[in-house]
């Protein structure tokens, strides 16, 4: 188990190399850079200014060069310095980090809630009303475009109900403790966070779903039914335990797509992770800012997936090492 | 031009009269203004990339920097200069030196005393280098003679609504001296937690999310400001920044914060107005820009004959859904100083454009006269409406376009670094003052490969740099008017760029908001005088 978990971490290493190298060479193909954009904001025309903001940004050296300098200062977990918001880039993107952690987690939570309570219940009522309704609103919010969705609930339960604030993720100004504080940021997450979730929802209800039915009708299940356990507990114990190996693996996975999908949530709710800070930085071809957040989301999905597989070991003693 | 006469200038220079002082009498209420609350603020745009950007960096930094760094003047909404932090500003009978007296009793947020030796710094250290740049070309030198007097002293005469422009302008902020001194002002940290002398001292910024000012209990008017804190927030969206202001959770918001379509639905219950005041001396337009490096656009006829093709009043009425007007010529409509009609016009007429492109040597030869790449910046969402629409109508003169939409940092160095485009839709924003923020779009000067927002289209034409050379050393407030007539008709007649509309930004304010859009940059304000009527 050891060597797996070692061999799991290892594996992270060429990845995250991996990310560096691709988007530094997309970053620096791409049309335009940081230093045409920071020169036309700032209207900088004196040519004597423009070569010292060059060696400044150290955009004056060959791309080869300015790479291997990259590499060298992550491996000494020195993301680099941001002279677009002039602070180093590991500081801005710690400031913004915890809240994209707060939203993902959340939102994955509301998923695996809803969308494995709701497989479930399509699946021990199949082809039943309820089943109709759940995959009719699994395909509605597969559909539905979360930033569509997420103006929806603004409207809904903001504007005209006033339930849940606009956006934002505290009440500014105020300060009432930890616990009162605690509880003002859950209150700001609710729409966000199911807006996002809600999408993810969709495909562990179908998936749930699909899994279920497929063990329900297994050998050992129809013998702990004959052993005269009861059908609650042949559901939860036996058949949901063993139905939610796809859900875990799809969990894995969908970690990168979560990080994604909080750009479009945290623009429509103005919710201060570093989805808004990617897009802008990818805008501005802010390089070191981009490889940063990418370097660190790489790093957290990584690792997230590693978790997700040794749970995996966990679950199933079949595929566990010998 | 008397209005804007010394005398004129210290006649408005009460000094604590600013306090209370009622500009606007759409907002001029007689009610006394009521102390305290918090103001939540939002403009039209994106968060900072810094709170403050020493050399720019664009509206969003503008605004934030504001509430904190002050200038020697403001601007009106009436275009009036009034004192900021100079008491007078009195230019020398040959208008080679100007002797400003600085307000005693300022001080900065950490207490320090605000001297005439911070505005030396300024004007030596950080303006002439960093934030003017060519405006303060003919200055020489900066003296502080006593500790509430500096002497400019210039190369050339420089005309005082010149120089007034300037330090009332964006360029002019003041920085500490005591904090900056020996350091890289671009680069220096304190840029993000700014220290000045305004009304309002930051608190906290919460990166993705807002920043938060209390009010400056030792302000140099101990009057103001009227509010306790302000807060600025940012929203990416324009349709969730519409939903907080029906929620109650925005009060202000500049520079068109919310969608144009939804400004009468949220206006008609009364609750929230929208004021077009406050943005004179940063005037927004749309332009079309004929690139002369192509042979095409050298001849001055078929520039003109596109100009003709285009229908300005469809792209106001319907991309800007009548919150722009067609744009008369070189200077914005709002510039009541500058602004003349006396200009050539191009009323839309394409069949006389298809005759004069005709009788230019490009008639149509298989299906087309020319091809041509049009490249629409796409930094404005509206930009892409008018290059598709300026697509249909070129192409109902029988010209291919091929239309490109790229993004900002692409759009940026297409049109302003490698020049590769045929026909731009850009956009520039004015001040009053026409040199250089409008001059230097036609002037040969103004062609500075890799500088954005300038001649990019590589037009140059002797008789108009002089035109303008002469504006940037005439005294006389008058003949100074009749030479920008000149260079706008010049301007206009020779159409190697133009603005389409002049756009009318928006701020959207509730009811209870008072006293805001009274200056001609409203968001570049400090908003020491804003008041909650709650």
């Amino acid at each position: 188990m050891r060597r797996i978990v070692l061999r799991r971490l290892a594996q992270i290493i060429p990845l995250v190399f991996a990310v560096i190298v691709l988007n530094f060479v997309l970053i620096h193909l791409a049309p335009g850079s940081l230093f045409d954009v920071m020169t036309s904001e700032q209207q900088i025309t004196d040519p004597s200014m423009l070569d010292q903001l060059r060696h400044t940004y150290g955009v004056d050296q060959p791309t080869w060069v300015q790479l291997v300098k990259y590499i060298w200062s992550v491996m000494r977990l020195d993301l680099g310095f941001s002279y677009r918001q002039n602070a180093p880039v590991l500081d801005v993107i710690m400031d913004q980090l915890p809240a994209t952690l707060i939203l993902m987690l959340s939102a994955t939570a509301i998923a695996l809630l809803v969308g494995v309570t709701a497989g479930v219940l399509a699946s021990i009522r199949v082809n039943s009303i309820w089943d109709n309704l759940i995959s009719l609103g699994a395909v509605f919010f597969f559909a539905a475009p979360s930033f569509w969705l997420g103006i929806m609930m603004t409207v809904l339960f903001a504007v005209k109900l006033g339930w849940f604030p606009v956006g934002g993720m505290r009440t500014i100004g105020t300060d009432n403790g930890a616990f009162a504080d605690a509880l003002d940021v859950m209150h700001h997450l609710v729409l966000p966070a199911t807006a996002l979730g809600l999408f993810y929802a969709a495909t562990y209800a179908r998936v749930m779903r699909a899994s279920m039915l497929e063990v329900l009708r297994l050998d050992f299940v129809r013998t702990a039914r004959a052993k005269g356990l009861s059908s609650t507990r042949v559901t939860l114990a036996h058949v949901m335990r063993n139905a939610l190996f796809p859900v875990i693996t799809l969990l894995g996975l969908q970690l990168g797509t979560i990080l994604g999908g909080s750009v479009v949530i945290e623009a429509v709710f103005s919710w201060p992770g570093i989805g808004s800070l990617l897009f802008d930085s990818i805008m501005s071809r802010n390089f070191p800012m981009v490889l940063g957040v990418l370097v660190l989301g790489s790093l957290l999905v990584a690792v997230a997936n590693a978790a997700v597989d040794l749970l995996y070991l966990r679950l199933d003693p079949r595929i566990r090492p010998r | 031009m008397n209005r804007f006469s010394r005398r004129d200038f210290l006649m408005t220079s009460a000094g604590a009269a600013l306090a209370t002082r009622l500009i606007d009498p759409a907002r001029a209420d007689v009610e006394a203004p009521k102390r305290g609350g918090t103001l939540i603020a939002t403009w039209g745009g994106l968060e900072p990339q810094s709170l403050f950007v020493p050399a720019g960096g664009g509206s969003s930094p503008y605004f934030t920097s504001t509430k904190v760094h002050e200038r020697l003047l403001r601007f009106t909404v009436d275009l009036k200069f009034e004192p900021v932090l100079a008491l007078e500003i009195k230019p020398a009978a040959d208008f080679r030196s100007y002797t400003i007296k600085l307000r005693d009793g300022v001080t900065w947020h950490d207490g320090k005393p605000f001297t005439a030796d911070d505005v030396v710094f300024n004007v030596m250290e950080y303006w002439k280098p960093i934030s003017a740049g060519v405006s303060l070309d003919a200055l020489e030198s900066a003296e502080a003679t006593d500790p509430l007097t500096v002497v400019l002293k210039f190369k050339a005469p420089v005309p005082e609504f010149f120089l007034k422009s300037v330090l009332a302008g964006k360029s002019g902020l003041i920085i500490p001296k005591h904090i900056y001194a020996g350091s890289n002002i671009i680069t220096n940290p304190i840029n993000n937690t700014p220290v000045g002398t305004g009304p309002f001292k930051v608190k906290e910024w919460v990166r993705g999310s807002h920043v938060e000012y209390l009010r400056n209990d030792k302000y140099w008017n101990p009057s103001l400001p009227y509010l306790d804190r302000l807060v600025i927030r940012w929203w990416r969206d324009p349709a969730s920044r519409s939903a907080a202001f029906e929620a109650g959770q925005l009060d202000i918001g500049t520079f068109n914060p919310i969608p144009i379509p939804d400004i009468d639905r949220l206006a008609k219950g009364g609750k929230i107005i929208a004021e077009t005041k406050g943005y004179s001396n940063s005037a927004w337009v749309a332009t079309i820009e004929f690139n002369q490096r192509r042979e095409i656009f050298n001849k001055r006829e078929v520039r003109q004959a596109l100009m003709q093709a285009i229908d300005r009043q469809f792209i106001a009425d319907t991309i800007f859904f009548g919150r722009a007007q067609p744009s008369v010529g070189a200077i914005h409509s709002s510039n009541s100083i500058f602004f003349t009609k006396d200009v050539q016009d191009y009323p839309f007429d394409s069949k006389k454009a298809a005759k004069l492109l005709d009788a230019a040597g490009y008639p149509v030869k298989g299906g087309s006269r020319f091809k041509l790449n049009l490249v629409s910046a796409g930094w404005f969402e509206e930009n892409e409406k008018i290059g598709q629409y300026i697509k249909q109508a070129f192409e109902d003169i029988d010209i291919t376009v091929d239309l490109v939409v790229p993004d900002r940092a692409t759009s940026l160095k297409r049109i302003y670094t490698d020049y590769d485009y045929d026909v731009a839709i850009s956009n520039n924003s004015g001040s009053v003052e026409l040199i250089p923020s409008t001059t230097e779009f036609y002037t040969t000067d103004g062609i500075v490969k890799g500088a954005a927002f300038r001649n990019a289209t590589g037009y140059s034409n002797p008789k108009l740099d002089e035109v303008v050379a002469r504006m940037a050393v005439e005294t006389d407030e008058r003949k100074r008017i009749a030479l920008a007539g000149d260079f706008d008709r010049l301007a206009s007649s020779e159409a190697p760029l133009l603005p389409l509309v002049d756009l009318e930004p928006v701020t959207i304010a509730r009811s209870d908001v008072r006293n805001h859009s009274t200056t001609a940059d409203f968001m570049g304000e400090s908003w020491a005088e804003l008041w909650l009527d709650r």
